[in-house]
């Protein structure tokens, strides 16, 4: 299993309003913003910790997509399987970048969390309406916030360059493949795949790219929902696994499992108190337990 | 390549892999299981011409009672009528009643039948609170409106609450298989079966099934008491031959399972599970019961298929890919298949032990009221 660094960095809020607005991001609970350099001086007398952003610092971001689900009810599918908008593999393929969101009401929760749940720098520009949420959701990845812990993948992809290759790891990601992407082949992964002529079809490869790896070796399996994605991260002796759900409704009875064995789970969920992981078992090589109720993002520490 | 082509999902089928199943339960088989139960090979059908009016649909409960008593007597051996549900049931039983709501509000598990099989379980002795109707679908069990018909104090119990939750279903108790690439391996079964039924009623209806060609007491325990089973069509292609029976066999659900009772005051001979129109319904005015599904289910086969037969439709055994239109809509042309239909899961099933297929070796024992 290969490790990537995570970095505990919070999302941070980019703000375009002036000072009144003050008592809002306060009620929210957010002290951090990004302004527009012109207004940087007044929001840091305001008592901000504001960050200007002016065009040259904003290009240096690249461009993250609003995360969600786009339901296609109208379209053929054999698995009914809606489509994900989701960025974790482009956090993936590019861990040093900088991301900057672009949000529609409704999903500012969702990207800080993706984001925090990847470790990556990012600036999230949302409708006024979602700072409430927004600020609970930073007050809840505050309060889960520690020391970075590698990610954890069991398949390399070796990085040719083609185009094809994004929706490849897109079609990964969103089977819960875990990788990582690599310049040349890694011994150890249980999986090495150079994407080459059968990327053409990324859906047929992520296809055969389980059924290589099987289902048994998979470090994560997810039941009970088709708009959930996992990032898991860990050491020899404990684990995180995030849980990210990209639908507008929440999961009931969420069932995951996780290779290897944890003798012990501990829930995080924003705004829950005393909510605790159910009929949790560890045996056969695997450890699983349910999720009684995911709203957007849970967080799972795991200990052997 | 458009994106959205890319989730257009392959058969795993197709790669050259045939369904293999993991079954994973902690539930060891009763020394007598429910299915085939005490009376292997038996059915008792019960035929009254005044049990539903075929213009009004409306039901008769008298006579629905008179029906239940005799075909329950008659399966028994019994002379007395609470004799012969002493024979299954108990006051410390918890009773679970599978109804068949999917072709609700036209077609369902009649509330008339259901309320007959409480009071049945309550004479002997089974408190109204350990009496459960359960159904997987919130929005077909409230448009039956059980609760107006069956005694106080019964249980209205909806597994998916919402569509998909998998809260209600035993995560330890399940069967995990690959059929066409799905990401969700698992149908898990319903939590209440393994953590508070002691015996379970089922009921089904008497039903053509576009995808397993006819639903009656094996399709509605397996299909109505698992997670994620839709999951077995795909395209053309559907997994029902063998997946039926697989679920049916599952522990504690088969020992458990130990009353069937088949409602065919109504019946669909096309355009099944669902019954949007009238075109398709019929009027066999029968009930069956027994302890064996396959049996019942045996003797469906040819009630759903001669009527297919005699409205000029082909048969459920119907194989051609030129009558196959996948997509289409279940109540249009009944020459139109929307899959391979797999009439050939009851055979499967009594492979699997779950009862007697063979013809000349079922009883049927028929009474008309």
């Amino acid at each position: 299993m290969l490790l990537l660094a995570l970095a505990a960095i919070l999302p941070g809020l980019f703000w375009e309003q002036g000072t009144g607005t003050a008592p809002s991001l306060e009620k929210a609970g957010i002290k951090r913003i990004y302004v527009p350099a012109a207004l940087a001086d007044a929001w840091r007398a305001a008592g901000f910790d504001a960050v200007p952003v002016d065009d040259a610092t904003r290009s240096r971001y690249q461009s993250a997509q609003p995360p969600g689900v786009q339901w296609q009810v109208n379209t053929a599918s054999a698995t009914r399987t809606p489509w994900i908008d989701a960025n974790g593999w482009q956090f993936i393929r590019k861990p040093r970048a900088a991301w900057w969101y672009e949000l529609p009401a409704g999903a500012a929760a969702l990207a800080a969390a993706e984001a925090f749940a990847y470790g990556v720098d990012a600036v999230l520009r949302i409708d006024p309406a979602d700072l409430e949420p927004l600020g609970r959701m930073l007050t809840f990845l505050r309060s889960v916030d520690g020391p970075a812990l590698p990610a954890l993948t069991n398949i390399t992809v070796v990085d040719d360059n083609s185009p094809e290759l994004d929706e490849v790891l897109n079609m990964l990601a969103r089977r819960n493949l875990l990788f990582r992407v690599a310049s040349a082949p890694d011994p150890s992964s249980d999986l090495n795949l150079r994407p080459g002529p059968d990327a053409a079809d990324p859906v047929l490869f992520a296809v055969k790219a389980r059924q290589q790896l099987t289902d048994e070796r998979r470090l994560v399996r997810i039941y009970g929902s088709d708009t959930v994605l996992v990032r898991l991260a860990g050491d020899g002796t404990r684990a995180r696994v995030h849980l990210l759900n990209y639908a507008q409704r929440p999961v009931e009875g969420l069932r995951v499992r996780v290779r290897g064995i944890y003798k012990t789970g501990v829930l995080h969920v924003p705004e829950t108190e005393g909510a605790a992981l159910a009929d949790y078992a560890a045996s056969d090589g695997a450890t699983e337990f349910t999720v009684p109720r995911l709203e957007v993002y849970a967080v799972i520490d795991l200990n052997r | 390549m458009l994106r959205r082509r890319f989730l257009q999902a392959i058969p795993v089928s197709a790669l050259g892999l045939e369904p293999r199943y993991k079954i994973v339960t902690s539930f060891s088989p009763a020394a007598q299981p429910g299915m085939p139960g005490l009376f292997p090979g038996a059915v008792v059908s019960v035929h009254s011409e005044k049990s539903i009016d075929a213009d009004t649909e409306k039901v008769d409960a008298s006579v629905v009672a008179e029906m239940m008593a005799r075909g329950m007597r008659a399966l028994t051996g019994e002379r007395d009528t609470r004799d012969a549900w002493r024979r299954f049931f108990g006051p410390a039983d918890v009773v679970g009643i599978k109804v068949n709501c999917s072709g609700a509000p036209n077609i369902m598990s009649t509330p008339e039948v259901v309320a007959e099989i409480c009071r049945n379980l309550i004479a002997v002795g089974v408190k109204p609170s350990q009496i459960y109707i359960y159904e997987r679908f919130l929005d077909q069990m409230e448009s039956v409106n059980y609760p107006r018909y069956v005694p106080a104090g019964v249980q209205i119990h909806t597994v998916e609450k919402p569509r998909g939750s998998i809260a209600n279903y035993d995560p330890k108790t399940y069967v995990e298989v690959n059929f066409f690439g799905e990401e969700d391996t698992r149908s898990n079964m319903v939590r209440l079966i393994t953590e508070r039924f002691t015996k379970i009623i089922n009921v089904p209806n008497m039903k053509d099934h576009g995808a397993s060609g006819v639903t009656g007491c094996l399709k509605n325990i397996a299909y109505g008491s698992f997670s994620n089973v839709a999951r077995s069509h795909s395209g053309a292609k559907t997994e029902t031959l063998s997946f039926i029976g697989t679920l049916a066999s599952v522990e504690p659900l088969r020992s458990r399972t130990v009353l069937h009772i088949m409602d065919g005051l109504r019946g669909v001979w096309h355009g099944g599970p669902f019954s949007p129109t009238r075109r398709f319904r019929f009027y066999p005015k029968r009930m069956m019961f027994g302890t064996d599904p396959v049996a019942i289910d045996r003797l469906l086969l040819d009630i759903i298929d001669n009527k297919r037969k005699a409205e000029g439709a082909i048969s459920v055994w119907d194989r051609s890919m030129d009558r196959v239109k996948p997509g289409s809509r279940p109540d249009a042309d009944p020459n139109i298949n929307r899959f391979v239909r797999e009439p050939g899961h009851i055979g499967y099933a009594a492979g699997l032990g779950l009862g007697t297929y063979d013809l000349k070796k079922i009883r049927v024992e028929n009474i008309e009221i």
